[in-house]
């Protein structure tokens, strides 16, 4: 028995959740290219230019500005910042998803309250070159209505949020964004089948599973994370049906992150880090648990 | 709801015609035909030009409308009420104009004498595709509907309503002698909500010429409203099957998409078989393969057909709007800076459960839908190159059958019996032995 339980400790496997990310995000991006639709000003130059970008911008940011002697040379968290905009942002100009990525990724280093980074990376380089440049976009029905594709978020996402313990930032974004979206329709007198065609959206899951969730810049208490993602359903759906503004999600997210400070003054909570998240496979549990 | 004959005008050489003849004998508009009496309605398609810059909006409708004129009648959401000085009749040569210079189109190549290396060079490019007629054909307060404005612009009487609840606004339709399709208030009611007016509009008998106008003129209208939709959904309520929209939208920035449907190209750029041209297939062609695309989807996409800058045009597929033809066409500002973007839909009631909502974009690349049919050399060729040459033509006109087989869904084998194909050396009738034996 004893044997038996040594051989299972030598062949647990580390892995880091990062690594299954951008996993995630590479299949998902190859997706979109193999389908036909998705081959609106997204081609392989693109693509390349914000990945490399991304992972050095992160180098010389953290040899430079952090002074670390021994950066990594392909940082995990910029990879899946490169990553996250070569799925959500449009561009037609290598210059501006340049721009993008470093924005990005030097706004973690630049703009921080306590330490703590104030931005999804990813998203602070979309709304940066959606506000700077007049040459980017969001195609908000990229990804059409797929049951299949949604069901392969939720199902991937989903398993990356249970394992990182940041799951309900999501739930709760889809939660009060749905229930707002069926209000609405209860009062407009629309049928069920439009809410499911709001919510059965490519770009929304993408957005509520691999952005919102991202646990390095949301706020660190459980009650802060959900009353802060509630407030970012809420300001989606203003946006969105008021202000008729196809980038709701992401301008409601970066209006809120200036407010992560305060939701971090009232409800504390120990900060994330990636460090605690290595998961073994074959092994015991998440070890965030005990950290 | 009796639909009226197809009337149908089959003059030049018409892609569209082509494209709504059978497919669509359907209602269709972006608001809907109500009679006034029980008359025979038929519209085949509808096509809408929008010109938009920031919040600005000018809307050009045109429908094919079949019925007789008396029982013409439009309802179409408009975000704001509008006043008299807001709406005018637009010439129907616009929308064929806009049409012709956008339509996808069969581009014609040459093959050289293949004994005098030389590339293929462009001999002509037709333009096959073009429209059919455009725009043809053609109190309250208990109710809680507001008649906030009412005048009439050319042969059209128009009326702008806004309503408090939709079982009134039915009533009041209702009681006016328009002859409102079941299940109409339950499509109202999220307008009304919405707080959009109604757009009211129907023929003038006293005004409308029928010597004079051999068709109802477009309609047009300017509003400010940073909505940037398209109602459709009104316009599936009386209707049986599918129903085809093309949408222009113009735009000083760029393209413009769709943002609640995804927005995809229609397959271009591709080569088809030369009978294809000779044998003037070319609507059926288009005909065959959108429908393919359309199913390929689930229906629920809306297909980029054309994508232009018209200003900068070089090159050009066709000459390109003058500066009347673009204020006709409602582009309002200054600097003549026109992106186009074509946009086909096909819709019905089930797979597009929401209007249509567009955004511009300032994506400026240049889209058409393309097809390529290559002649192959047709004169005397003797020299040791013209083997080849004539074993990469049969590869490439099998390869077309292919194409065209995958494209449209049609049967190889019909395809392959059509094509002309070049005699080879090692042709299939061409036995091996018999070189030996012989």
């Amino acid at each position: 028995m004893k044997q038996a339980k040594a051989i299972l400790d030598q062949t647990t496997l580390n892995i880091d959740l990062r690594d299954l990310q951008i996993f995630a995000l590479s299949f998902f991006l190859l997706l979109g290219l193999i389908s036909q639709g998705f081959d609106f000003a997204l081609n392989s130059q693109t693509i390349l230019v914000a990945i490399v970008a991304s992972v050095s911008t992160q180098y010389l940011a953290d040899l430079f500005i952090k002074q670390k002697e021994m950066p990594e040379l392909i940082s995990r968290s910029a990879l899946i910042t490169g990553l996250g905009l070569c799925l959500l942002l449009r561009t037609n100009s290598w210059e501006i998803m340049a721009f993008a990525a470093v924005s990005a990724v030097l706004s973690k280093f630049l703009i921080k309250y306590r330490g703590k980074h104030l931005f999804n990376p990813a998203n602070f380089g979309i709304i940066s070159v959606l506000c700077l440049t007049d040459g980017a976009w969001v195609s908000p029905g990229q990804w059409g209505e797929s049951f299949f594709l949604a069901l392969l978020f939720i199902s991937v996402g989903g398993l990356i949020l249970t394992w990182l313990g940041r799951w309900e930032t999501t739930a709760i974004f889809l939660l009060v964004y749905g229930l707002g979206i069926a209000l609405r329709n209860q009062w407009l007198g629309f049928g069920p089948e439009i809410w499911w065609h709001e919510i059965n959206s490519g770009s929304l899951l993408l957005f509520a599973f691999f952005m919102i969730s991202d646990p390095r810049s949301i706020p660190d208490g459980k009650w802060g994370r959900i009353i802060w993602s509630s407030a970012i359903a809420l300001l989606t759906l203003i946006l969105k049906y008021q202000f008729f503004l196809a980038t709701a999600p992401f301008f409601a997210l970066f209006f809120l992150s200036l407010l992560t400070p305060i939701f971090d003054d009232f409800w504390q909570g120990k900060r994330f880090s990636w460090t605690w998240t290595t998961f073994q496979l074959g092994g015991n549990q998440n070890e965030a648990s005990k950290a | 709801m009796k639909l009226a004959k197809h009337k149908f005008r089959v003059g030049a050489i018409s892609l569209m015609i082509a494209l709504f003849f059978n497919i669509s004998p359907a209602l269709a508009f972006c608001g809907f035909y109500v009679a006034q009496a029980d008359g025979d309605l038929y519209n085949q398609a509808s096509q809408v030009i929008m010109a938009r810059d920031g919040d600005r909006t000018v809307l050009t409708m045109a429908n094919d409308y079949q019925g007789e004129v008396e029982n013409f009648a439009l309802v179409v959401p408009v975000p704001v009420v509008l006043k008299e000085e807001q709406v005018q009749v637009q010439t129907p040569k616009i929308i064929k104009r806009i049409d012709n210079f956008s339509a996808p189109r069969l581009v014609e190549y040459f093959d050289d004498n293949p004994c005098r290396p030389q590339g293929p060079i462009l001999h002509s490019l037709e333009s096959t595709a073009s429209q059919t007629e455009a725009g043809r054909a053609q109190s309250a307060d208990s109710l809680g509907v507001t008649v906030e404005e009412e005048f009439d612009v050319g042969e059209y009487s128009i009326v702008i309503l806004s309503a408090k609840e939709s079982k009134g606004l039915e009533t009041w339709l209702q009681q006016n002698n328009y002859n409102i399709p079941d299940g109409a208030s339950d499509l109202l009611q999220p307008y009304i909500r919405q707080n959009l007016k109604f757009f009211v509009a129907k023929v003038n008998l006293e005004k409308y010429n029928p010597d004079k106008f051999t068709s109802l003129r477009p309609l047009q209208m300017a509003y400010e409203s940073s909505r940037f939709i398209l109602p459709i959904r009104l316009g599936t309520l009386n209707a049986q099957g599918n129903q085809d929209l093309l949408v222009y939208i113009l735009s000083p920035k760029g393209q413009a998409e769709v943002t609640n449907y995804r927005t995809v190209k229609i397959p271009s750029d591709v080569q088809i078989p030369v009978y294809i041209k000779e044998e003037e297939k070319f609507p059926e062609f288009y005909q065959s393969m959108f429908e393919k695309s359309w199913e390929k989807n689930n229906g629920k996409t809306v297909f980029l057909e054309y994508a232009w800058d018209m200003s900068k045009c070089d090159p050009c597929s066709a000459q390109p709007l003058n500066s009347e033809e673009l204020k006709n066409a409602g582009v309002f500002w200054d600097d003549n800076s026109v992106f186009i973007t074509r946009l086909h839909v096909r819709y019905n009631h089930n797979l597009y459960p929401q209007d249509l909502r567009f955004q511009e974009t300032p994506n400026r690349e240049f889209f058409q839908g393309r097809y390529v049919i290559r002649h192959p050399y047709d004169g005397q060729a003797n020299c040791p190159e013209a083997e080849s040459y004539y074993e990469r033509v049969r590869d490439r006109q099998e390869k077309n059958a292919k194409t065209l087989a995958n494209l449209t869904g049609w049967k190889l084998s019909e395809i392959e019996e059509k094509i002309d194909f070049v005699e080879t050396e090692g042709n299939a009738s061409e036995v091996w032995w018999r070189q030996l034996f012989d």
